[in-house]
């Protein structure tokens, strides 16, 4: 191996402004959020939490953060439901099409979100359904399933099937294989799935853009309403909230199944 | 993707029930099947379809073929300059993106102690849990006229008004490079990961220096994944809504903000899905080519 050279510190050097351009935003946001003034600027004005009462103050705030967790929980409990049915059959089932199939499912994964919006914004109202919850869980459903279509394919593919056979020989029908053999080792899959769709939900953009109307607002739709004519550092405070809120489910996850298996994902 | 016809699975799905072979293994498949097809399949293609009409088939007027919508998004001035803003933006996400994810992407496949590793990986992936409207945000912090960087401006005393840092392209650009690089940083350290070293020590052996070896070796060896993670970064830059829109404010009229703005302020559904189906042309070809470039390496499919 060869000795750390000028070139070696140079690249360190380069590297190390290019991660601070990367985590600067992070750490922005958490800085405004307890931020005393209105807006971001040097030097600072000093600490507060006053966006943080703001923030929860705000009906609107509450309404739409209520509205994401629903969402985000329906979308969850049909993604994984659906995705994990539809994996086992793509992985396990040998019949012409199945390739097509698979590749069919995953295609939300590959559209911009916005044409995926527009295109189920125009069919709803042709079937009459207008902008509705249920059409908007749907909606995150299609975008969410072939994550966990993927997670779960994951699992299945390093599985050992002489377990289910033996399950069999010993007297276990088919039903009971499944739920006391297959289910179990596929389980982090799932969950890890399901996490990928609840982030994905939580976070969801363009689809929403088209789907959602008073009543009925994501928060990140009723962020960027915000946004558009005003610069509120609530904002800030409701940022910092949904990063603390999704690190702590990855986190509360990586305890329960460790997420390092599907970080090639 | 053998089997890429719809009409081949229809016609295999009928022939299996007429030689008797039982269908229940297949039937878990049916509700995610069914979810995609009515809620997928068809609503895409309904907008293309309308996309080729005179009219709203439901309005009961009289409704006929037509390509004047394309001929409106793809040879209309107006509708140009929109293009070619998008393909702009585009290109410089996915130059600027790759400039400053190799050095990253580099150094992290040449790490060797596992805990550096994860701290790095920590570290680039950590804006992906920050949501993408919230990240938009935190750019507005930064670059507004009344942000951290104009007004530290101003405390060193810099006078004559602020540094117009967005509201413009440049902005766009900053925000839309920040979101992508983590992604371009782990498809081309996963290609640079499988470049032995050992090439390089070999050139620099046989006499050439560093920079040398890295540029005749390694780089070459690397380009697959520069290439698919350009792919990447490009499809994602030119179908974006968020940035453009809170990073240009208006003054960026991207293609999706066009296809919103059809739709949302004008109710021009034909053109809006004429526009889409530009959009949707132009994103299937990267999809394609990403996907070639992905079997070519003979690589794991990232998406």
């Amino acid at each position: 191996m060869s000795t750390r050279t000028w070139d070696d510190y140079l690249l360190t050097a380069v590297n190390l402004v290019i991660l601070v351009f990367l985590v600067a935003p992070v750490v922005i946001i958490v800085v405004q959020a307890f931020n005393a003034g209105l807006f971001l600027q040097f030097p600072l004005q000093g600490f507060s939490t006053r966006w943080f009462e703001k923030f929860f103050k705000t009906a609107a705030f509450m309404e739409a953060l209520r509205t994401s967790f629903t969402l985000a929980a329906w979308t969850v409990a049909l993604a994984t439901t659906l995705g994990t049915m539809a994996a086992l059959v793509l992985a396990r089932v040998r019949f012409r099409g199945a390739d097509f199939l698979n590749s069919l499912m995953l295609s939300p994964l590959m559209l911009p979100g916005i044409l995926t919006g527009l295109a189920l914004f125009q069919f709803y109202i042709v079937i009459g359904w207008g902008r509705t919850f249920p059409g908007l869980v749907l909606a995150h459903t299609v975008i969410t399933m072939p994550y966990v279509m993927r997670t779960v394919a994951a699992m299945l593919a390093t599985f050992d099937r002489s377990l289910e056979e033996a399950a069999r020989n010993l007297g276990a029908n088919e039903w009971r294989t499944f739920v006391e053999i297959t289910l179990p080792m596929i389980k982090p899959g799932i969950i890890a799935g399901g996490v990928f769709a609840f982030i994905v939900s939580f976070d969801q953009f363009p689809v929403s853009l088209f789907l959602v109307q008073p009543g009925i607002v994501t928060l990140p739709i009723e962020i960027f309403n915000y946004l558009r004519y005003d610069f509120d550092p609530a904002v800030a405070a409701a940022a910092s909230i949904s990063v603390i809120l999704t690190v702590a489910v990855v986190l509360v996850v990586d305890r329960l199944i460790g997420l390092h298996r599907f970080a090639r994902l | 993707m053998r089997n890429a016809q719809p009409m081949v699975v229809a016609s295999d799905f009928i022939l299996d029930r007429v030689r008797g072979r039982s269908l229940t293994p297949l039937l878990p498949l049916l509700p995610g099947l069914l979810l995609m097809g009515f809620f997928f399949v068809l609503p895409l293609a309904a907008m293309l379809v309308l996309s080729v009409l005179t009219g709203s088939p439901l309005a009961g007027e009289r409704v006929g073929f037509t390509l004047q919508h394309y001929g409106k998004a793809l040879f209309d001035p107006f509708y140009i300059r929109n293009l070619y803003v998008t393909f702009k933006l585009g290109l410089l996400t996915t130059v600027a993106t790759l400039v400053l994810g190799y050095p990253l992407a580099y150094q992290l496949a040449r790490i060797r102690q596992p805990r550096t590793k994860t701290l790095w990986l920590i570290l680039i992936l950590s804006p992906m849990l920050v949501g993408l409207v919230n990240r938009t945000y935190a750019w507005m912090a930064i670059l507004s006229d009344n942000g951290l960087i104009n007004s530290a401006l101003r405390w060193w005393g810099r006078t004559g008004g602020p540094v117009p840092l967005m509201y413009n392209e440049l902005g766009v650009v900053i925000a839309l490079v920040h979101i992508f690089l983590p992604f371009v940083v782990l498809t081309v350290s996963g290609v640079i990961a499988t470049v032995d070293p050992a090439l390089e020590e070999a050139a620099r052996n046989l006499g050439a220096n560093k920079w040398r070896a890295f540029r005749h070796v390694t780089l070459p060896l690397s380009m697959p994944g520069v290439l698919a993670g350009s792919l990447l970064v490009f499809s994602l830059a030119i179908s974006s809504y968020v940035i453009p829109i809170l990073m240009g404010g208006f003054k960026v009229i991207t293609l999706p903000i066009q296809i919103y703005e059809q739709v949302a302020a004008l109710l021009n559904f034909p053109l809006a899905a004429a526009l889409s189906g530009v959009l949707l042309a132009i994103s299937i070809l990267i999809v394609w080519s990403y996907f070639r470039v992905m079997k070519q390496m003979g690589g794991p499919v990232g998406g």
